[in-house]
This record gives structure tokens, sequence and C-alpha cells, in this order.
């Protein structure tokens, strides 16, 4: 019964998408009140039909309901309860029932909080929403529906969820994720939406910024939570494999970096216009393209899903048809954008330039380094692969001169800045930033150019971050305490530094695991001792353990420093009993400055242990750095003028909306 | 209508990425189309790597069904699949040989001793098991480029006549013996022993 509710609420949820694809824009189209007025409430409901849709599928996963093939697959009766709930998005159709869940929670707070945007520009937005989300409820129903029944015949039991995703990580991993994916549609909406309209002026940038940054942070969380979890969970003790999976993912982070900064250019300096419109369309179909890689089976990689063509080809026609159609408009509208900023040749704009083409290069290395395979081989030149030594030697030649300019940016005037005004400040801060890695890194035994290297930037970042904050409170009119004038800086101006301040954290992480982390593979026998770093790894004992659905061998491992005990670790190797799956759940010992990393390997002859040992300086500071660039971009959602209904009562008042911005200076 | 090109190319871009992901999504991409296959071992004259004073020439791979293993201990892969190969190699009889080459060794740059590789490759197989009938130390890796390999591990079928019968991307797993190497393997094998019978 619930699976049927399930169904029919997605096919009606399909139904709505259909006519919030049509009547809105028609209403748009033709000035008609009542048909644009439909948009919100068909926008609430579709978000409805497709969330009892998603409830009816975790309902069947709780209910050990194997007579839905999807939940006899990913599920089992002996896995524990929050991984059922879990394992609803552990295969290719539930996670498409979460991705267009995310797709219709994006669409309903878009209708819900754009009160303060003209009328039609809402509908036409909804419209566009709606389009996409024709294309992925017609792909789930046609070719991958999670409620397809095995009735009559079906198993007593599930065949288990994937033992890689019974863990915390994987939890929220893939939520955060398609938030982030899916919320790039709305960007894309908006830049569609003022393309159909003409109205291709700095306002639509400034209504599609919060969504930008809100997507960007989302996704920022998910990507960071996809690498701890590959760092913990695979045993590897690495935290970024440039698998295709990963690429898909990163790709549409780095445009929606760029975006995210060109809309402020837009918004601010009314200049850069066209290519703002090109980037929103280019961070969407980057998300499409990314879940066409990791859908259709085209390339290989750890963790795509099961590959079916047909599927691949559904994928492939929206993707041909959303961003076909988005760039075939722009090729035919942008010709009319004019961007009347004037700005000189050293001046925000142009550092901003500057990092936009930066990290469109970046997005254009991983994009060919990702389907340069597919492309060689189908040329008929032979397979080849691409592989890490690419991505790390082109990213470092990249991020080089970006560092300097994200140091440079916030800094520097809009229009025009006179270089002498600014030497003095920059020489101090370029001195203080390699003075400051050479002395860290002279604290190593064998110094590392390339962690140096990685330290000069993350300083250089950190210093130009205090600078100009310090610039801005001093550019102050007042007496206020130092304290007070800080209060003072908008949170959009916080955002910005504490995005800045995430990149140079995540840096030094970066410079440091990348340069100075020691492993060892060693076979280890209970009762012996293995330093490593000037730790001492002394491996107690091995115990069994019985899990609800696994096997366990738990090895009983303290770490002393100095004959002192730092921590007591049991790194585990599990059997899960159904899929006949073997996993290492890694003892991991994390501080601020270094991670200790235990990961059983094999059993061996006489009770010894195949035994890999990591010490890996900083590692946190990887994740700690995304987190904060997504704590940065909560804090410029916040920021007050981004509060569309204040600022629409505020345009009556004045009837000239310029004059709110003025408050708010930051890139 | 000056600016119209520039603006435009995006979308060619687009429709050029489009028709290659289109061709893509109706080839396999773990399929390769190795020159290898059906062809005699190229010629090569190379040490043992346990005992440099061996060598080893295509005729020590003819008379018998045998598997040619490309790896490393570098390789984690290979390491995975060793125990497997192992259990293959005690319980169905298949010969394996592997043929070993070092990323860090070159006899005329390298920065590692044969010694401390022959100590690794010990350690490893000591741990792992040793599938291996011998070892045939590919020095300069050029054997490996004439084989067309392409990374670790990889493995050749090679017949009695040694002739390359199967080039395999990828550790040999229970799935990848039972569905695609092993019934070539075995009637390879069946084949030749009824020749044998023969004469």
């Amino acid at each position: 019964m619930v699976p049927e509710i399930g169904n029919i609420s997605l096919t009606l949820a399909l139904v709505v998408s259909i006519l919030l694809a049509v009547y809105p824009l028609w209403g748009a189209y033709r000035q008609h009140d009542t048909l644009m007025a439909t948009a919100r409430p068909l926008a609430i409901g579709l978000f409805f039909f497709t969330l009892i849709s998603f409830v009816c599928l975790v309902y069947a996963f709780v209910t050990d309901d194997f007579s839905l093939a999807y939940v006899a697959q990913h599920s089992n009766s002996r896995l524990p309860l929050h991984y059922k709930v879990t394992a609803v998005w552990g295969g290719h159709e539930g996670s498409f029932l979460l991705w267009v869940l995310m797709l219709s929670i994006w669409t309903v707070a878009v209708a819900l909080f754009s009160r303060g945007i003209p009328h039609a520009m809402v509908s036409r937005v909804l419209s566009v929403l709606g389009m996409v989300s024709v294309g992925f409820y017609l792909f789930m129903l046609l070719t991958s529906n999670p409620f397809d029944s095995m009735l009559p015949f079906f198993p007593v039991d599930g065949r288990d969820l994937n033992p890689l995703l019974q863990d915390f990580g994987m939890i929220i991993h893939p939520p955060m994720l398609y938030m982030g994916y899916v919320g790039f549609s709305v960007a894309f909406a908006f830049a569609i939406s003022a393309l159909l309209s003409g109205q291709l002026d700095s306002t639509w940038a400034r209504w599609s910024r919060p969504w930008v940054i809100a997507a960007w942070s989302f996704l920022s969380v998910g990507i960071a939570l996809g690498s701890w979890w590959a760092y913990y969970e695979l045993g590897w003790g690495g935290w970024w494999f440039w698998d295709p999976v990963e690429n898909a993912s990163f790709m549409p982070w780095l445009a929606g970096t760029a975006l995210m900064h060109s809309l402020a250019v837009t918004e601010k300096r009314k200049a850069f216009k066209s290519w703002t419109v090109l980037l929103a369309i280019a961070a969407f179909s980057l998300s499409l393209l990314g879940t066409f890689l990791v859908r259709s089976g085209v390339i290989v990689s750890v963790h795509s899903f099961a590959s079916d063509p047909t599927r691949g080809l559904f994928i492939l026609g929206i993707l041909v048809i959303l961003s076909g159609f988005g760039l075939l408009l722009y090729a035919l509208r942008a010709s009319q954008l004019k961007s009347p900023g004037r700005y000189q040749a050293f001046s925000r704009e142009v550092l901003l330039m500057g990092n936009n083409v930066l990290l469109c290069a970046a997005t254009l290395v991983v994009l060919l380094g990702t389907l340069l395979p597919l492309v060689h081989k189908e040329l008929g030149l032979g397979s080849i692969s691409v592989g890490a030594p690419f991505f790390n030697q082109m990213f470092t030649w990249l991020v080089v001169p970006f560092v300097l300019f994200l140091g440079l940016g916030p800094l520097t005037r809009w229009k025009q800045q006179h270089v002498a005004a600014l030497r003095n400040q920059l020489l101090l801060a370029f001195g203080l930033s390699i003075s400051a890695a050479f002395l860290v890194s002279m604290s190593y035994s064998q110094p590392s150019y390339m962690a140096a290297l990685g330290l000069t930037m993350a300083f250089w970042i950190l210093i130009t971050s205090i600078q100009e904050v310090l610039q801005r409170i001093g550019a102050m009119q007042d007496n206020d305490s130092m304290l007070r004038r800080l209060r003072k800086l908008t949170p959009s101006h916080w955002g910005m530094v504490l995005g800045h301040l995430g990149f140079a954290v995540t840096l030094i992480g970066i410079s440091l695991v990348s340069n100075y982390e020691v492993e060892r593979d060693v076979r280890m026998a209970p009762g012996e001792t293995v330093s490593l770093g000037g730790y001492e790894f002394t491996f107690r004992d091995v115990v069994k353990h019985q899990g609800p659905n696994y096997d366990a061998d738990i090895g009983i491992f303290d770490v002393f420093r100095n004959g002192e005990k730092v921590v007591h670790l049991e790194p585990e190797k599990r059997m899960y009993t159904v899929q006949r799956m073997p996993m290492t759940e890694a003892g991991i010992h994390s501080t601020l400055t270094r991670d200790l990393f235990i990961a059983m390997g094999e059993p061996l002859e006489n009770g010894a242990w195949a035994v890999r040992i990591y010490i890996k300086p900083f590692v946190i500071w990887i994740w700690c750095g995304a987190a904060i660039m997504a704590l940065g971009g909560a804090c410029s959602i916040s920021d007050r003028r981004y509060r569309m209904a204040k600022l629409a009562r505020l345009k009556q008042t004045f009837s000239h909306p310029q004059t709110t911005t003025q408050t708010g200076e930051q890139s | 209508m000056k600016k119209f090109p520039l603006v435009a190319v995006p979308v060619l871009l687009f429709t050029v990425l489009i028709v290659f992901l289109f061709q893509g999504l109706f080839s396999d991409p773990r399929e390769l189309d190795s020159q290898a296959t059906g062809k005699p071992l190229p010629d090569f004259s190379l040490p043992d790597l346990m005992q440099p004073d061996t060598s080893y020439g295509p005729d020590d791979l003819t008379g018998k069904v045998r598997i040619l293993n490309v790896w490393g201990v570098w390789c984690v892969t290979c390491a995975v699949e060793l125990p497997y190969l192992t259990k293959l190699s005690r319980e169905q009889d298949v010969t394996f040989v592997g043929l070993y080459f070092d990323q860090d060794l070159d006899p005329d740059f390298g920065t590692k001793t044969l010694s401390r590789v022959q100590q690794e490759v010990t350690d490893m197989l000591s741990r792992y098991g040793n599938p291996y009938a011998f070892n045939i130390f590919d020095v300069y890796r050029d054997m490996s480029l004439d084989l067309g390999v392409t990374g670790a591990p990889e493995h050749f079928v090679i017949d009695a006549e040694g002739i390359i019968r199967m080039h395999h991307i990828g550790d040999i797993n229970e799935r990848v013996w039972n569905n695609k190497i092993g019934p070539l393997y075995n009637r390879l094998r069946q084949q030749n022993r009824s020749l044998e019978a023969a004469e």
C-alpha cells in the first residue's frame, strides 16, 4: 500500500512540475497575473508530493518491505535502524529520489523567500526550475523508479547495504552534496530567466547571489565530508584521489566559486555581465555533467553506480536540452549585453577577473583530465589514464597566482588602485609571510620547498586578510572603540574574510600533510612495538567482536611518546556477513597538529597481522578549512541586504533600490 | 554582430563534448584494445629477479599454458590479488609467471639497490603468498613496453606455443577468474593436454 502511495505521489509530482514549467512562464509572457500566481502553490505542491514519495520509501526501508526491488537490494533485516534510513540513498534510484527532493526544496525555498522580487521574474525562475524538474521526474519514473515491485515473488531478506556506506559520514555526505549540486539550478534558473526577459541588469545578480552562496556552502561541506569519509573509511589514509566522481563534484565547486565572485562584480560594478551569466549556466551544466558521469558508466571509477546505457542516454538528453538550450539562448542574447563599468589595469575588478580566469582554467584542467581518457579512446588513439600527478602539478601551477590575487583583491579598490598607496603594506605582508613560512619549515628536520611554498601562500592570505579588516575599520569616521568598529563590519564582509581564511587553513593542511606525512607498512604480532615519527605503537592483542550485521577482529593498540601513553586505539577489520565483504575501520587519533592512523591489513600466520601506520600532520585542517569556508557562506547569507522582503519595502519608500546596498561593501 | 562568434563558442564546445559523451556511452571503458593479443611474445632476454645469473627468453614460456602477471611491490592492487592468485596456483594448479618491474629502480639513475628490491619482494611474497613459478625482472621496463602494459596489475594468458591469447587489465578476483580468464585458461590447458596425449 505505502509504496503505491509513493509511486502515485511521484507521478503527481511529475504532473505538477509540467504545470509549473508551463503556466507561470506563459503568464509572465502574457503579463497575466492569475497565471503567474500559480507559481507558488505549484512549487509547494511539487515539494509536498516529492516529500510524500520520499517518506514512503523511508517507510518501506524501515519496515523491511522487501517486495520493493530497491529495498531488497540495499537493505537487510539485520541492518541497524539508522542505516536503514540512510540506505534510502545508498543506491542509484533512492539517491535520485533524494536528488529530486532537494530540487523541490530549492524550488519551494525560492517560491517562499522571494517576496521582494518582481512577480514576473519569480514566475520565470520557478518555471525554469519546473522544466529542470520535468526532466528528472520523467527520468525517475521511466528508467529508475525506486518503487519497482518484485511481487508476487519477493525475497525473504535483503542483500544488505554496501558496508562502505554503513557509516556516519555517508549519512550526511550525499544530502549535503546534492544540496550543493542541485542548488546551482537556482542560479541557472535566474540566469535563464534574465536572458528570457532581456532584463540583464545587475538586479538579477543581487537576487541570485544568496542562492549561489548557499549552494556553494553546501557543496563545500559535501565535498569535505566525502573526503573525510574516504580518509577514515577506505583505510588507505588518502583524502583526495582525483577519482572521476570526486572530480565530478569538484568541477561545479570551482565554477561556483568563480560565479560567486563574478556575481559580486556584476552586482556592485555592473561589469562582467555576460561572463556571469555564462558561469551560472556552466556551474549547473557541470553539476548535470557530474550526474551523468557518475550514473552512466562512461568512466571507470571506484564508486560509480551500476551502469546502464539507457539511463546515461536519458541524462545526456536532459543535459543536451537544458544546457544546450541555455547556451544557445546565451549565444543569441548575450551579444546585447554591455558592461558599462570602467576600470583601470590595477583594480579589484581586474584581480577578480584574474581569479575567475584561473578558476575556469582549473575547471578545464579537471574536466579535461576526467574526460581525456574517454576522448582519446573515441578518437581511436587507444586507452590512456590520467592520474593524480597530472592534477597535482597543474594545481600547483594554478594556485600560486590564484593566492597572490586572492590576497590582493580585498585590499584594492574598485575601479582604480594606486600601486604606491599599497606598496608598503604589500611588502610587509609578503616579507612576513615568507619569514613565517621559513620559521615553521625550519622546525622540521627535513624542510620541503613545496611545504614552505604552501605555508607562504597560507600566511599571505592570513596577513592580507587582517590588513584588509584593519584598513576597513581604520577608514571608519568615528571614535568608537576597536571592538565596536569590528562589530560594524557587515556579516557579508565577515563572510568573505572567513571564506578566505578557510581557504588558507585548507591550504596549510594540504601542504603539510602532502609533504611531511610518514607511513609504515609492517608485519606485527601481538606484543610487538613499532616506532614511527617519535611515537611507539604497541600492538597488545586482537579480540573478536560480534556486531549487528558483521564480525570483527579488533586490534588493541597503545601509542606512546617518550614513554608516556598518548592514546589507546582500536582499529577493526570487519567482515560483513551478508555481502561477504571485508571492511577496514581505521583507528584514528586526531589533534590539531597531527593524526595517528592505524589500519589493520590482512591476518598473517602465527597471529600476526599486516598493519599500516600513518602519522599525518595537520590533516584535519583540510576539512576544518572547508567548514570555515561554509561558515563564511552562512555569514554572508545572513546579511540583511539579502532579505528581499525588507528590500522591497525600502524600495517602495525610496523608490530607488540602490541606496540600500551602499552599506555592504564586499567582494 | 561582431561579438556574435565569441558568445557562440560555449555552445559549440558543448556540442563537441556531447558528441564524445554520446559515443562514450556505447563503449566499455574497461575494455582495452590490446595490440598484443593473438601474437607471439616479443623477443626478450631478461634475468630472474632473485637469481640475476639465470636469464629467460621467449622459449622459456612455451610448452605449457601460463599466466604472465605484471606486478610490483609498490602496487596496492597487486598485494590485494596475491592471496587469491596463490590459492589458484595451489588449488587449481594454475601457473603464474611474474613480470616484475620497479618504478624507483633504474639501474643507471635509480635510488634503490637490487638487493633492497629483492628484500621487499621476499617480504611481500611471504606476507601475502607466492603464486609465482618464477619472476622475470624487467630491468629497463622495455618488455612491459613491448607488451603494451598500461599499469599494474595486468595479466597475459600465454598458450603452450607462446602466443598471447588474452590481455587482462586489472586484478584477478574470483569473479574475473570464473567469468573471464578461467574458462579460456582451462580450455587452452585442455587442448594442450590432448595434444600431448596424442603425441
